[in-house]
């Protein structure tokens, strides 16, 4: 039937079959059950309800009406062809003997060999399954006019309450009429408020509600656990050791007080911006630079991560947010905050060289900002349906590219925008006088070697071979590296400008490559031409099919009983009509993804399993009321996401402990812990680790915003040539100052090209894809990470100094080791452990001289030409190591510091440093 | 760690050095550490792969695809315009011979340019494949498209596709290895990425320079006693902290990681190391001369590796981007790559090794057969081709001494026997005895697979 099969058995298909199908007969007649037979019409209206959209959907690509793709000869247009069979099976199908019929056995898959549809994804259910079973027993019949025989069916095919839904039309009737079981689709309902089912604090009640039989909550968490679990969680940061000393004490007077104090503080703290913007910027792919060949810098990102962060801090309600990131260009057009929001719409990967073609460019970016805004706010990825109508949701390709001709007049630009008071720029004296030095650097190298190679060049006579007269091509290559570098750092000064990385409304303009910031036309539709927006089929840009016209998604709208919605054409504000129609607070998306965002950011899991996917492919929530009690809850409460994080923190299931004392019996009702009887325990993320680090070792500036920073990363990562368009980029050099690098890992530079080896190693996701939720995989490469990188060495050697100069004696430094990384005290055990550790570790040290490291200030690198193939050398000048001033090092202190910064080190690989309970 | 959909893809789970989870008590330990494979889809010859990854767009006008027509246009000018072009394309453009002349080789008579002296002595064990297509014209997505199935990047490579469905053979090396040049490729480590796979599948770099493992060492004035002792204190510290603690598992899986840390620390640099082959051997695959020394030990690595047990082996030789220059430059780069892949596909054989040994040669695209006019005709080279290119396989059950597809007359395109990259996925899977629309992954709601949304097995490769 399809290709790999069909060929497989070319010497003797019959035979072979005829051995196969001997085999599964007698597995499914042992297996059959007595099926109540059909009458003709019941079995036409099964086949025009059911199957026949099911043949459509799973068969029809390799066995329908397109003579370039069918497969094993076999086609399924009509009850014919189908019975007749192809290639391997003459007849497919046998009238009232499923068992007989090759066709029937292969959709069972109970053979290896005879298994269709041959994906996955498109396997029958054991209901489809039955229904073909059912309608071949009752003759295959074929009705003369399916919509009538649809009709007929009405609802008696479908399950309790199982519908249809009101799109704006697929590519075919069979998909239009398809119908949908109405629990997979309780995203799109509309939203109301469900009252709780119990007492006391709601989200409590409604996961009451559901606690299997004989389930409690567990007890409440010991308060340094709990103190250390939500500091990290509301600001990513593990709480000071003076917090967590009031807290203790707060506790033992009031601890509903002390607990309603510390969510009060969290809330106010401005790094409580810091970690939800971390959340927020890996749903976005927030990076510093656009990826791919060049990776060209976006030096004005910045502005938009701290607007992220800003945003959660002043507790901007959610529907500002959103219309802002969306549409802030065309809402305020004088207000340097809304246009910074639009960034959003330029998070994602994208580059235009003078290879690609601009159509095809044009439309990556379109397809790409259409599906992350579905998954961003609307809990959906939207890209399935680009080329054919979603195969689960109630998403038509129409609805796609409704939604996507929002965006066909929205054009790129960086424009200027004053700095806001709450912008830090104190970083720009330093990022500007670095870039500058790396320029003239680049361009005095650059003018020495040009005089020579024009010199050479005048030299050439007219027959001249290459590499003669010296010319040496690899001083070309080295010309054009140059060249691209100077480039970037051109465009890289643009950080410190008063620039944002935004769009505006206006005509598309073809261009031949993009490599600087694009300026802002004087008049938008002056130039270029009015993109036009229809259905491409197959999702081709050069097969323009119907024409469509601005709108969004139609299920949303019928299901959630949203008005109808008004969108612009032409040159009108398309962009800010799906802002609103996301906002709308009948939508019934909205709401539910960001408070399923929010629990999630809590819990380690959302409510609804895949925070992107809402849809019919997505898991399930565990508590749909609870999770609809919070979205309506944060709609009334004007959508303020400070609030949504109070009524959660205040709950007794944030408070509970991670261990349950009824063991057994969780183990027996709940062993996946999804009631939140008991609290889940997670180990820190990347950024999470290197900034607990930080903390610990008092190392960390605690400074808010600003342009990148750069910490130091692995030098053998940072010194490694990188291959862009046109030559190699220049190294990465960190900052020349301690706290210039020591800042909090979210303002680290974020290259595509060049990712972070430690942050990546915990599981960072790269910037190129939206993530949901992070990922903890535990490999041997992080223990050698967490053993012996620069970073934990700096690390381990700082917070020893530190305690040594903070600490009256031996005991009480090991304690304080304990007290900032861990929160607690060491037991006595520990504590002796921990000494004797100290001791034998300093006597090693005793004499040692370890010594100071060096900076040189240029590389040589050598590097395949791509004009000629042989290797070719170079130097680069490095300017930050003329002023660097490196982390403490271990030249700088006594064995006895040395020695226990072998303690730290440890106390840092330590589980519980890893893991919050 | 695993998602329910992992069991119904593969039949035992299995666990190596780099795979480490939830769910790893101390007896587990023992089995992981023996390793045990899972079980493939089909039978097949192939157990392994090297992958010869010629980064930067290989011409096939150069060396396998030979256009005599093209050379009696040399320097013809035409123009080229339309939407459907690039400004790189555009314009006004001048047709271009090869520099290079070309004979046939092997009983099956493939064609050669001359640059390639050893390859062409086992021209009877090759595949070559004219007729395969990609999607696009730019290195990184090209590079991404060839390795992962996707354009834009952060889906798995296949070598982490093929060691999620076969597992390691070997407990104490990764299943997927990657030879980089000590520049990474445009893309950088994406093009090895787990993707959504869990991140024991990701390719494991071994750099050519400095340490082949990043941190895999503690720094020098550390000894390896310290380093003990530190291991020791930490599974003081840990066993205090795990009294009670529900997630037993993953805290052991995590402290059973530091100890293999600890024994790869040893046990690497013995795998890199190649003293241990004789002079004849490192003579032959051209280790210790230049311009063959590089690639050369990427290619010996390869077999050492393959040997030990390592699922899939990626090495990387370029930089093939020949715009200008392309006599000098693939005269140079033919030359570096020539004697060591040679090299490696008689060892293999000589081992008995070629037959379980899937070998592929790709690049990420192919090269036009024109070229905008540089410094007067003097310095030509080819640009970005995805319509056109050859890629050939060897040994692991390919069809030896086969030359499948065509392009034009000029080079320009695929016309016989044409498949997208996706179906070449679906074949090189096949080889491996994996099924491309079974081996998924279920993430995001969706089954995912290599090639996307399934493909077409290139029946003509076969054996």
């Amino acid at each position: 039937m399809v290709n790999s099969v069909a060929m497989r058995l070319t010497a003797s298909p019959m035979l072979q079959w005829g051995l196969i199908l001997g085999l599964m007969l007698a597995q499914i007649v042992a297996e059959a059950k007595e099926s109540s037979r059909l009458s003709r019409g019941e079995a036409e209206g099964l086949f025009a309800a059911k199957i026949q959209p099911l043949l459509e959907q799973r068969c029809h690509a390799c066995h329908g009406g397109d003579p370039d793709k069918i497969k094993g000869e076999y086609t399924m247009l009509t009850g014919r062809a189908m019975r007749r069979g192809g290639q391997t099976f003459q007849p497919a199908l046998v009238s009232g003997k499923p068992d007989e019929s090759p066709f029937y056995l292969a959709i069972t898959w109970k053979s290896e060999d005879l298994q269709m549809p041959p994906k996955e994804n498109d396997r029958m259910t054991p209901q489809q399954i039955g229904w073909i079973r059912d309608w071949i027993m009752a003759g295959a019949p074929w009705p003369k006019d399916m919509v009538a025989a649809r009709l007929a069916a009405g609802n008696r095919w479908n399950a309790p309450g199982e519908v249809t839904v009101p799109t704006s039309g697929g590519l075919s009737d069979a998909w239009t009429q398809r119908t949908y079981e109405p629990a997979r689709l309780w995203a799109y309902h509309p939203l109301r408020k469900p009252v709780p089912p119990g007492k006391g604090h709601p989200v409590d009640a409604f996961l009451r509600a559901r606690f299997p039989e004989g389930v409690h909550f567990a007890p409440r968490a010991k308060p340094r656990a709990l103190l250390r679990r939500v500091s990290f969680n509301m600001t990513g940061l593990p709480p000071r050791p003076d917090e967590m000393r009031s807290f203790l004490k707060d506790t033992i007077r009031d601890p509903d007080k002390a607990w309603a104090h510390v969510i009060d503080r969290l809330l106010d703290s401005p790094h409580h911006g810091e970690q939800m913007a971390r959340h927020w910027l890996d749903v976005v792919r927030y990076a510093d630079s656009a990826g791919f060949a060049n990776d060209y810098p976006r030096p004005n990102a910045w502005r938009y991560r701290d607007y992220v962060i800003r945003s959660f801090n002043e507790d901007k309600p959610y529907h500002h947010f959103v219309r802002e990131q969306l549409a802030g260009d065309t809402l305020k057009t004088d207000d340097p905050e809304h246009l910074i929001a639009t960034g959003f719409l330029r998070m994602g990967p994208w580059e235009h060289t003078s290879m690609s073609v601009f159509r095809v460019t044009r439309q990556q970016w379109l397809d790409d900002v259409t599906d992350s805004v579905g998954q961003t706010f609307l809990g959906h990825a939207l890209q399935c349906a680009k080329c054919h109508d979603h195969k689960f949701d109630p998403l038509p390709t129409r609805d796609y590219y409704r939604m996507r001709a929002a965006f066909s007049t929205t054009q790129f630009a960086g424009r200027e925008a004053p700095f806001l008071e709450q912008e830090n720029t104190e970083g720009f004296d330093q990022a500007e006088r670095w870039t500058r030095a790396k320029l003239d650097q680049y361009r005095l190298q650059h003018s020495k070697l040009k005089a020579r190679v024009d010199k050479l060049r005048k030299q050439e006579f007219s027959a001249a071979k290459v590499g003669e007269n010296g010319l040496d091509p690899g001083d070309e290559n080295s010309l054009a590296r140059m060249n691209k570098n100077i480039q970037k750092h051109v465009w890289e000064l643009d950080k410190v400008q008063p620039i944002v990385l935004s769009v505006y409304t206006g005509n598309t303009v073809t261009r031949n490559n993009i490599g600087k910031r694009l300026l802002l036309p004087k008049d938008p539709w002056a130039k270029g031409y009015l993109e036009t927006d229809h259905i491409l089929t197959g999702g081709n840009v050069y097969a323009p099919g119907e024409p469509v016209t601005p709108g969004a998604l139609s299920a949303v709208s019928s299901l959630g009983g949203m008005p109808n919605p008004d969108f612009p054409e032409g040159r009108g504000n398309r962009r800010l009509a799906l802002a609103d129609w996301i906002v709308d607070p009948s939508n019934p998306l909205t709401a539910r993804v960001i408070a399923n965002r929010v629990w999630a950011w809590h819990f380690g899991r959302g409510l609804a399993g895949n925070p992107n996917n809402l849809g019919v492919t997505g898991k399930l929530p565990t508590h749909p009321a609870l999770l609809d009690w919070l979205a309506a809850t944060l709609v009334e409460e004007g959508w303020s996401i400070k609030r949504l994080h109070r009524i959660i923190l205040s709950s007794e299931a944030y408070r509970s402990s991670i261990q349950h004392p009824e063991k057994v019996a969780m183990d027996q009702h709940d062993p996946e812990r999804l009631s939140y009887a008991v609290f889940r325990p997670r180990r820190l993320v990347a950024e999470e680790f290197r900034d607990a680090m930080l903390a610990a070792s008092g190392e960390l500036n605690r400074q808010l915003g600003g342009v990148p920073c750069r910490p130091d990363m692995n030098p053998e990562v940072a010194m490694q040539p990188r291959q862009i368009m046109g030559g190699t980029a220049s190294v990465y050099e960190p900052d020349p100052l301690p706290m210039q690098r020591n800042r909090r890992s979210i303002y680290a530079e974020k290259t595509r090209g060049l990712r972070d080896p430690f942050l990546e190693m915990f599981n960072q996701p790269g910037p190129d894809k939206s993530c949901e939720l992070r990922e903890t995989s535990t490999i041997a490469p992080q223990a050698l990470t967490l053993m012996n990188s620069g970073e934990i060495q700096d690390r381990s050697l700082a917070f020893a100094s530190r305690v040594l100069s903070e600490s009256t004696s031996d005991t009480a430094a090991v304690n304080q080791v304990f007290l900032l990384a861990l929160g607690r005290s060491a037991t006595p055990h520990e504590s002796r452990a921990c000494m004797q550790h100290w001791r034998d570790a300093a006597k090693e040290e005793e004499g040692k001289q370890h010594e100071p490291h060096r900076y040189a200030t240029r590389i040589t690198r050598t590097v395949m030409a791509e004009k000629t193939g042989e290797p070719y050398t170079f130097v680069e000048h490095m300017p930050v190591y003329e002023s660097y001033v490196p982390d403490l090092q271990s030249s700088e202190v006594d064995a006895r510091t040395r020695a226990l910064a072998q303690v730290c080190l440890v106390v840092f690989n330590s589980n519980e440093f890893a893991y919050l309970q | 760690m695993m998602n329910p959909s992992h069991n119904q893809t593969v039949g035992s789970r299995r666990r190596f050095l780099f795979e480490l989870g939830a769910g790893l008590g101390p007896l587990a330990l023992s089995s992981m550490l023996q390793g045990d494979d899972k079980v493939p889809h089909h039978k097949s010859k192939a157990k392994s792969c090297i992958f010869l990854f010629m980064e930067g767009g290989p011409s096939h006008i150069d060396t396998f695809d030979p256009k005599p027509e093209l050379s009696r246009r040399h320097l013809s000018e035409f123009n080229r315009s339309g939407e459907q072009e690039s400004a790189m394309s555009s314009g006004k453009r001048y047709f271009v011979g090869s520099p290079f002349q070309f004979s046939k080789a092997g009983q099956c008579g493939a064609d050669f340019s001359l640059p390639w002296r050893h390859l062409r002595g086992v021209a009877d064990d090759l595949c070559f494949y004219r007729g395969c297509q990609v999607e696009s014209v730019n290195h990184p997505t090209a590079c991404y498209h060839v390795n992962t199935g996707n354009r834009f990047g952060g889906d798995p490579g296949l070598g982490a596709w093929v060691t999620y469905g076969l597992g390691s053979i070997n407990a104490n090396l990764p299943g997927f290895v990657v030879l980089p040049r000590n520049a990474y490729p445009q893309g950088g480590a994406a093009n090895w990425s787990n993707g959504y796979l869990p991140a024991q599948f990701q390719g494991t770099p071994l750099r050519p320079e400095g340490s082949p493992i990043l941190n895999l060492q503690a720094p020098a004035e550390l000894g390896r006693a310290r380093q003990r002792s530190n291991l020791d204190l930490l599974a003081r510290l840990n066993r205090h902290h795990a009294e009670g603690h529900p997630m037993q598992d993953e805290l052991e899986a995590r402290m059973a990681s530091y100890e293999l840390a600890y024994r790869m620390q040893m046990e690497v640099p013995g795998v890199v190391d190649l003293q241990g082959e004789s002079p004849r051997t490192l003579e032959r695959y051209g280790v210790g001369n230049e311009p063959t020394d590089a690639f050369g030990r990427k290619c010996l690595l390869a077999r050492r590796l393959v040997e030990k047990g390592v699922r899939f082996v990626q090495a990387y030789a370029g930089n093939w981007d020949s715009h200008d220059y392309i006599a000098r430059a693939h005269g140079n780069l033919i030359e570096a790559v020539d004697r060591p892949i040679a090299a490696l596909i008689g060892d293999l054989k000589e081992r008995g090794m070629l037959e379980e040994t899937l070998i592929v040669f790709c690049g990420e695209f192919g090269r036009t057969p024109d070229n905008g006019l540089r410094s007067g005709g003097k310095s030509y080279g080819r640009d970005h081709n995805a319509k056109a290119m050859t890629l050939w396989l060897a040994g692991g059950g390919t069809r030896a001494g086969h030359t499948l597809g065509a392009t034009d007359a000029l080079g320009a395109e695929a016309v016989e026997s044409v498949h997208p990259m996706r179906d070449v996925h679906v074949t090189l899977l096949h080889l491996l005895g994996l099924d491309d629309n079974r081996l998924t992954y279920h993430h995001a709601g969706r089954f995912k697979q290599l090639s996307q949304f399934g493909g077409q097995l290139i029946q003509g490769l076969l054996a």
